[in-house]
């Protein structure tokens, strides 16, 4: 019982002072997994694949395509540099070197250059495209203090599926990295008006 | 050992708390500088209302370069700050130009009925001019110099009318 009181306080702190919490976003009514550290905030929050079919029908995206889209473990990702408000120092991230550790394995995260190969083979149109590509995450980005983004992560994994995140990134001279553990991708719901999330 | 356990959580609380506790007196909008200004590409884009916008018409003012999207939370939240700074600085030296980002001028038009906006929207729909300057998200602010000349990068949202970032901006038209 201690044991587990102690992975449940301790689990959520990681080893550099990087702090790891879970909760449910107030504005998306979903649940998030935050990292926080002196200089960083990395909040991912769930989409339900519906939302994202939605958002993707939207842009102009034939539906073959937005489901390969929404069953891909689509997340909200809001990246801050913080470290104005304490050191300031920029921060550089590169996604390729982010790990997703799934049933064990290693794997990577699905990338826009990834995606974009597939839309050019596939012939999708021009105008979708262009949403798509800046509606994901940049790959690669250096953020000055005060600076954040948003924008959707895809973790390529089936909804409902749980994998651990390292995250890593450039700041205060050093390469900095952080498990975020237990990420689940949201099951495929389709949630009706009046439903209690 | 109940005792240990207390503090522990107590520590790691404080650890999730503490960037709020040291933000209270330091929330100042930053307005990053580039490394190397460069000169400010060129372009030629039609807003929402058929007005041409072309950059280099607006040479001697500082520039705020938004790029930016309906479709982009962010972008949305920045708007009514935007709006609020392009009316006070109206006159001044300093002009907004909000480049949409591949859409259309429909999709604009019903934009403005939520997020009423009267600084000029050029629309870059293919993209074409947004690929000529270093953005990798949206929204992305450049300001451009009196000389046309990128000087700062903004990425995410600021308070554009925050006294600090107001005063600053008009210091540039100086420069």
């Amino acid at each position: 019982m201690k044991k587990g009181l102690y992975i449940l306080f301790f689990g959520f702190c990681s080893s550099a002072g990087a702090v790891v919490s879970t909760g449910v976003d107030e504005a998306a009514r979903l649940p998030y997994w935050e990292l926080r550290d002196t200089g960083i905030s990395l909040r991912l929050v769930q989409r339900l694949p519906d939302q994202t079919r939605g958002y993707f029908l939207a842009r102009g995206f034939e539906m073959k395509h937005v489901e390969r889209i929404a069953l891909s473990c689509v997340f909200q990702t809001v990246f801050k540099n913080i470290s104005h408000k304490t050191k300031p120092d920029p921060i550089v991230y590169d996604v390729r070197d982010w790990v997703v550790i799934y049933k064990g394995e290693k794997r990577s995260l699905k990338i826009r250059e990834d995606w974009s190969t597939e839309w050019q083979k596939e012939k999708v149109s021009q105008s979708a495209r262009l949403a798509f590509e800046w509606s994901l995450m940049p790959t690669q980005q250096e953020y000055q203090p005060g600076d954040y983004n948003w924008g959707m992560s895809a973790f390529n994994l089936a909804p409902g599926s749980v994998f651990d995140l390292e995250v890593v990134w450039k700041q205060y001279g050093k390469i900095n990295r952080s498990l975020i553990r237990g990420i689940t991708c949201s099951p495929d719901i389709h949630p009706e008006p009046g439903d209690i999330p | 050992m109940t005792a240990r356990l207390l503090l522990g959580f107590m520590t790691c609380l404080l650890l999730i708390q503490s960037p709020h506790l040291l933000a209270r007196d330091t929330n100042k909008e930053t307005l990053p500088i580039v490394d190397k200004p460069f000169l400010a590409p060129d372009f030629y884009l039609q807003g929402e209302d058929g007005t041409k916008y072309r950059l280099s018409d607006y040479r001697g003012k500082v520039v705020i370069l938004n790029f930016w999207a309906t479709w982009c939370p962010p972008c949305r939240d920045e708007m009514p700050s935007m709006q609020r700074a392009w009316e006070k600085l109206k006159g001044k030296g300093v002009v907004i130009l909000g480049i949409n980002v591949g859409e259309d001028a429909d999709t604009i038009f019903e934009f403005t009925g939520q997020y009423p906006v009267s600084f000029p929207l050029p629309m870059d729909q293919d993209g074409a001019v947004i690929k000529k300057y270093p953005v990798s998200a949206l929204p992305t602010s450049y300001i451009v110099s009196p000389k046309g000349y990128v000087t700062h990068r903004v990425v995410g949202t600021r308070e554009w009318d925050a006294p600090d970032m107001l005063d600053r901006l008009l210091a540039l038209t100086r420069k």
